[in-house]
């Protein structure tokens, strides 16, 4: 798979549920069509929120990867 | 006396107040001196904004004139800051006054932005301050049934079980107004769940199932068409409404963020166990303008002021002081009867929601005569 470059990062490593998911919705609404907007979190409920948010509001879930220390959540604004 | 050290305190709300009488409480005034700005004229208890609409408390035994809740010797100062510079250690009030200090606690609290959502002036109440709650009792006194929706327009809030806690206290009124048959309940909430704490959100989940309590999840309010009388989210739903009850979205000051000391949010981060803004030892941030990951509560500005408070006046009479804020919170939420549960948690214990008892709600009945006459005095 190509190496997808998001269009936004946020880094809310430390940051306790929700929120680095509401992070990830400020960004959802403040992007366009098409946006690749990446969250980095060490908060483990964020891992279960953010894809079953993404699922919900209809949007793409590019992946969900463990990384050193954190896990980075990938989607992509489709609506 | 040249020895003498100045607490410069900014903010005459729960965290501010709680912060100057427990120094002023511990400390002698020829040792230091403490100084408040603020500007409100009334102190009002927050938590009795959940009761006041319904009719379930009288709002004139939740509301002092600030400046009777001061400590002997607390040097109150009304004014509205407008600049704060932790370089210089000066601090502006927007009358031309400048103020110097050894120790500065900023404890601004937050402030309500409708703005941040389209339509919410026009379509939305809340029970959030004084005049939002009576307005609000005023229309539930006209009300004759339909939908009522309840719930938050963003996250952070202050209080963060209060909506959950209206809902319960809203179907006992309307049961005992004889309307409960003619209304349905809604609740929206923004994560998968009806609070953030899952197990406590699995013990609410089951109170609004027992009473009928229409629960929407992952609803993230967009707008509110109030010509239309619709809420509509950022995932796309839409729901009608009769009467609905929005907690406006908050930030913190906007000095705060004027002042270089936050991002657009208004939210300071500061040491989660020591409350320091950056390396500076000696400002410190207090109650709800932290960006801690802990409620934003009057018990989180009791449970930081116990530790700040005695580290200041250690370090000030020139004694190690160890300890620390570990995160510790403590809420009571009515649950609809007679009864409340109450929640005690820290940055590493999660809460535990027991039980509901009569004994809680005693106490969250009596909160405010306990907050005006000890914990804001800092005698407890």
């Amino acid at each position: 798979m190509a190496e997808i470059k998001p269009t936004k990062v946020i880094d809310a490593r430390g940051s306790f549920c929700p929120g680095p998911l509401m992070e990830m919705i400020k960004a959802y609404k403040q992007g366009k069509i098409g946006d690749v907007i990446s969250v980095y979190s060490s908060d483990s409920g964020t891992k279960k929120d953010a894809p079953e948010w993404i699922k919900k509001s209809g949007n793409e879930l590019i992946g969900v990867f463990d990384r050193n220390g954190y896990f980075e959540i990938m989607m992509r604004k489709t609506k | 006396m040249s020895d003498q050290k100045s607490v410069l305190i900014l903010g005459d709300g729960a965290a501010g107040t709680i912060m100057a009488n427990k120094i002023r409480f511990h400390s002698n005034p020829s040792e230091i001196d403490v100084k408040v700005i603020g500007n409100s004229r009334r102190h009002y208890f927050k938590p009795d904004g959940v009761q006041i609409p319904l009719g379930f408390k009288d709002y004139r035994r939740s509301v002092k004139p600030t400046e009777s809740l001061f400590n002997y010797g607390v040097n109150f100062i009304r004014g509205e800051v407008s600049k704060i510079d932790v370089d210089n250690t000066s601090v502006s009030t927007a009358d031309g006054k400048k103020f110097s200090y050894d120790y500065l606690i900023i404890a601004t609290g937050n402030r309500f932005t409708p703005e941040d959502i389209p339509g919410y002036d026009k379509g939305a109440k809340h029970f959030y301050d004084l005049d939002a709650s009576l307005d609000l009792k005023k229309t539930l006194s006209t009300f004759k049934g339909g939908k009522i929706i309840v719930g938050q327009a963003s996250v952070p809030i202050q209080c963060p079980p209060a909506p959950y806690e209206f809902s319960l206290q809203l179907e006992k009124y309307l049961r005992l107004k004889g309307l409960r048959e003619k209304t349905e309940i809604h609740y929206i909430y923004p994560l998968n769940r009806v609070f953030t704490i899952p197990n406590v959100s699995t013990y609410i989940e089951k109170l609004f199932e027992e009473r009928g309590i229409i629960v929407h999840k992952m609803f993230n309010v967009d707008t509110v068409d109030a010509e239309n009388k619709k809420l509509n989210s950022i995932e796309g739903e839409t729901l009608d409404y009769d009467l609905l009850v929005l907690v406006p979205p908050h930030r913190g000051q906007k000095v705060i963020t004027d002042s270089g000391l936050a991002d657009e949010s208004g939210y300071i981060d500061v040491d989660r166990n020591h409350l320091n803004y950056k390396d500076f030892d000696n400002v410190f941030v207090v109650g709800d303008a932290t960006n801690l990951p802990v409620s934003k509560a009057g018990a989180t500005a009791h449970f930081e002021s116990e530790y700040l408070a005695n580290r200041i006046v250690n370090e000030t009479n020139g004694n190690a002081y160890y300890e620390s804020y570990d995160g510790d919170v403590a809420c009571t939420t009515v649950t609809g009867g007679n009864e409340a549960i109450t929640l005690y948690f820290s940055y590493t214990k999660p809460p535990r929601a027991q039980f509901q008892s009569k004994t809680d709600y005693f106490f969250k009945w009596t909160s405010a005569d306990t907050y005006f006459s000890a914990m804001v005095r800092g005698i407890m």
